[in-house]
């Protein structure tokens, strides 16, 4: 452990700053409010960085931050292409598919009362089970394209989004449904105008969750069978070449991807729920 | 509860039905394929020809013989009842008939279903109460520290979105080559997973009491533990329920994929094995239980949560 | 069965005399099957208790690779096929070959008849199930000497990468899949397809073969003379077990039913694998032969523009341990 001090020291001093910064009553300045999570993060990469070096970890068990950063660098276009095949052919399709359906089926598990009551505990149901399971069967049926990959995420995101978007259909009080029924509105146009916008905030919750399951989802499908491309392909197969540090580039794609998609999705939440007591600073 | 349980029943046959004949044109090509091997001339009469054929003209004219749709040894799409043989015989047949079963061995057939949901629920009993555990600890240290707050929640969120199942086996042999072996590594998979629904969930549920709330405990002058003991935490009971919820099914997810890799017994492993040797039937089996297990791990939470709501009198 | 089978081990080995047993840990490249019939065998039948040791064996899966638990120092000895034990050697993992129990290569390619392929050439235009995790460079080094470019196109062959199965032959989504004789194979044959209907390619028929399951250690522990010690006695039990389950396939493949833990083998299969794997064993003692070894390399090398390996490895393999064993 002795061995270690040098990156212990980083590690405290670093966290030292962050609680300078925050305890001085800067933490409402835009500027701390960025650098804080900043500084963890870079505190994690060094310390990381120092303990490889310092414990002499062989590269095929994990490489350092700075064999990453440059096999990344290195290998833009066969990451590009796997970050193609993934996530925008399998996870987003996928994604917008059991969205859409999800929805579709909500406003009909919503006007049909019958089917609410039978429907509705078979979704809860399927949406705590573990879909990856899936993932063999949907590749036997689809094949090794992006189409099962697609597969997986559509199974995967298609019952939470379900079950929440009924949740928030059903959350607009009596009142706001009186006033409907005063203007003379018909069930579409208290649906289109009062409970679909209602149900908004439910859906973003929902969908930003569901979108890192769609990422889950579309990697481990690639783990049953893919062409040779692809995130989870790529890790599979540099694993099984003992190029860890193309393994963890592929992994930083991965999660690059995962976080802009999810800040995308929260920008795109507080343009069209700007309304929402929860929008307010 | 009442008017559910009719229209539950009968929405399950509905899928049973559709099931059942989603079995023919799933299957239909091996089951013409057979039956050509077996001297029958079907409509386009080679394999090759039917490849590209359109399928429901090619169901159409060679109905006469479909009737093996529902048997098939290794079928894209096993039908209901040989799913429930298959369920049968890894559990009770495997235990009370076979050399290796509870009855002649005194010790669970490591053929049987039962012995891998046993696998499979101690990993995951194990990482979800690690997750929680750890869940909580973080979200109590993000209320009260804001250094963590600003630091510590951004990270779990981008946690989450980096992929652990993928580098589940990485994980693994790292955890391997130090030492930890076996039950270890795949609860630590689970924890991860299921600690950030308790985060967030937590985090929500201990600030959930309002301004008037914590200006009465300062009149009282209460310490911070007493504040968080007396008032945060029992506020944030209905929350944490529900993120438990929430993590209970993470973590099984989180174990099965970790048993993927490993292959030394568990859900995960069956449903792998099954896959390699065609035995689909076996892959259906596993799922299922799978799911029974879901099912139950998320009833024992809800129970709980009954309980321990109705003895601090929150729920009826 | 095999607590009680590992209960009398353990007795069995209090009771030895002043024998303090020696711990190994192999790992196996792939799960529990009748591929790694010898090791079971000498587990089952006391071979390596006799010699003084306490073996672990641990089954590999599909995200496990061998030289990475290896390096790691979650196993003392590893199985792999060569040309990843050198793909890894040159990548910065020193493995050395200690002894090679597999003389001949399982490995081919299967495909449809009807798709009019007959020979290497023809795979052009064609989808090709391939595994990879180190079973992919026998592979990529035929189709870099017959010049077919592997990206896919009307002049190359479009790689799947193949699931441990062989769906993807039977359901048409590839037109050639990699089978091992001793699996895969039989798996094509147990779905109702008779031989009549394939075209087989088997790597050794076409010149191309490498040598396979060889045991291999860390080279800087094979500096250590009692490390050295243990490796000669698990390798002459485990030859003395390879022995054994060639004798007796139907036994063994009892044996590997019990061990495994998935429960998912059946010992209609083990027994075909059983009688397929003795044929690639037979007539090794476990010494690597030099000719063979030679054979490897120099098709990891003529890979044309992208190589296997790049440069001739040096003191990849020794005969220190096999010698020894074989002495006595």
């Amino acid at each position: 452990m002795i061995v270690l001090a040098p990156a212990l020291v980083v590690w405290l001093s670093l966290w030292a700053a962050n609680a300078i910064l925050t305890g001085g009553g800067w933490d409402r300045h835009p500027a701390v409010r960025l650098a804080v999570p900043l500084i963890f993060g870079a505190t994690i990469l060094l310390v990381w960085e120092m303990a490889v070096h310092l414990l002499a970890v062989p590269s095929v068990i994990l490489p350092p931050p700075s064999a990453i950063a440059a096999k990344f660098l290195a290998s833009t276009s066969v990451l590009w292409g796997d970050f193609v095949q993934t996530i925008l052919k399998g996870a987003l399709s996928g994604l917008a598919i059991g969205c859409a359906l999800g929805l579709v089926v909500a406003v009909l598990v919503d006007r049909f009362d019958f089917l609410r009551r039978g429907l509705l505990p078979v979704a809860g149901f399927m949406a705590a089970l573990p879909i990856v399971g899936t993932a063999p069967i949907l590749v036997m049926w689809f094949g090794f394209g992006w189409e099962s990959k697609a597969a997986v995420v559509v199974l995967m995101v298609f019952f939470p989004m379900l079950v929440n978007t009924v949740a928030g259909l059903a959350d607009t009080t009596a009142m706001q449904r009186d006033l409907m029924r005063t203007f003379g509105a018909g069930y579409w146009q208290t649906l289109f105008k009062l409970r679909l916008p209602a149900a908004v905030p439910f859906l973003f919750n929902r969908l930003k969750i569901a979108s890192t399951l769609a990422m889950i989802g579309a990697i481990v499908a690639e783990f049953f069978g893919s062409p040779t491309q692809g995130i989870g392909f790529r890790i599979s197969a540099s694993n099984g070449q003992l190029a860890l540090d193309m393994v963890w580039a592929a992994i930083l794609v991965g999660a690059l991807a995962g976080s802009v998609f999810y800040g995308l999705i929260g920008l795109v939440e507080r343009w069209l729920t700007f309304w929402h007591p929860s929008q307010r600073q | 509860m009442k008017g559910t349980v009719g229209p539950v029943l009968l929405v399950l046959a509905a899928i049973l039905a559709f099931w059942y004949v989603a079995c023919v044109p799933m299957n239909a090509r091996e089951v013409l394929t057979q039956a050509e091997r077996g001297g029958a001339v079907l409509i386009p009469p080679s394999a090759r020809e039917r490849i590209d054929a359109p399928l429901l003209p090619l169901l159409w004219q060679n109905s006469a013989h479909l009737d093996q749709s529902w048997s098939q040894l290794r079928p894209r799409l096993p039908s209901p009842h040989q799913v429930m043989v298959e369920i049968w015989d890894s559990t009770v047949t495997e235990e009370v008939f076979s050399h290796r079963g509870i009855v002649q061995s005194g010790e669970w057939s490591n053929r049987s279903l039962i012995y891998h949901t046993g696998v499979t629920l101690s990993a995951t009993v194990l990482g979800f109460l690690i997750g929680a555990a750890l869940g909580v600890a973080l979200a109590v240290g993000i209320v009260h520290n804001r250094a963590m707050d600003l630091s510590v929640m951004p990270w779990a969120i981008v946690s989450q979105t980096i992929p652990i199942v993928a580098i589940a086996p990485m994980v693994i042999v790292v955890l391997n080559s130090v030492g930890v072996q076996g039950l270890l590594p795949k609860a630590a998979i689970s924890a991860y997973l299921s600690f950030f629904p308790v985060v967030v969930g937590m985090v929500k549920g201990l600030r959930t009491p309002d301004a008037m709330q914590m200006d009465q405990m300062r009149t009282w002058n209460a310490p911070g533990t007493a504040v968080l003991w007396k008032l945060r935490l029992p506020s944030s009971m209905p929350y944490l329920f529900a993120s438990l919820k929430i993590a209970i099914a993470a973590a099984l997810v989180g174990t099965i994929v970790g048993e993927l890799p490993v292959q030394r017994g568990g859900l995960g492993a069956r449903m792998l094995a099954g896959s390699y040797y065609g035995q689909t039937a076996q892959i259906w089996a596993a799922l299922f239980a799978a799911a029974m297990l879901a099912a139950t791990l998320v009833w024992v939470i809800a129970m709980l949560e009954r309980r321990m709501l109705r003895r601090m009198g929150a729920a009826g | 069965m095999k607590k009680l089978m590992m209960a009398a081990t353990a007795l069995a080995g209090f009771a030895a005399p002043a024998l303090a047993q020696d711990a190994v840990r192999l790992q196996l490249q792939w799960v529990t099957q009748a591929q790694f019939a010898g090791y079971y065998a000498a587990l089952d039948q006391g071979f390596y208790t006799e010699e003084g040791l306490d073996v672990t064996i641990l089954p590999g899966g599909p995200d496990i690779a061998p030289p990475q638990v290896l390096a790691g120092g979650g196993a003392d000895v590893m199985l792999n096929w060569m040309p990843s034990a050198l793909a890894a050697r040159e990548g910065g993992l020193p493995v050395v070959n200690i002894a090679q129990p597999f003389a001949r290569s399982g490995l081919m390619l299967t495909c449809w008849k009807d798709t009019g392929i007959t020979g290497p050439q023809d795979f052009r235009g064609r989808t090709i199930g391939v595994w990879f995790f180190g079973n992919e460079y026998p592979f990529l080094s035929w189709m870099s000497q017959e010049g077919i470019p592997t990206e896919g196109g009307p002049d190359g062959v479009t790689v799947l990468k193949q699931g441990f199965n062989v769906d993807p032959l039977i359901q048409r989504q590839a037109d050639c899949i990699s089978t091992m004789t001793y699996n895969e194979y039989g798996q094509v044959l147990d779905a109702g397809i008779s031989p009549d209907e394939l075209v087989t390619f088997k790597y050794e028929d076409m010149g191309v073969a490498t040598l396979e399951d060889g045991m291999y250690v860390l080279e800087a522990n094979l500096a250590d003379p009692a490390f050295a010690d243990r490796m000669v006695r698990f390798v002459r039990a485990s030859m003395r077990g390879w022995e054994w389950a060639g004798a007796n396939p139907e036994a063994t493949a009892q044996i590997i039913i019990d061990y495994d833990e998935t429960g998912a083998q059946t010992l209609a299969h083990q027994v075909f694998m059983m009688g397929e794997i003795a044929k690639l064993t037979a007539g090794s003692d476990g010494t690597l032969d030099e000719a063979a070894y030679q054979r490897t390399v120099d098709t990891l090398l003529a890979g044309g523009s992208d190589p296997v390996i790049s440069a001739a490895p040096v003191g990849a393999w020794t005969h220190a341990i096999t010698d020894a064993a074989l002495a006595q």
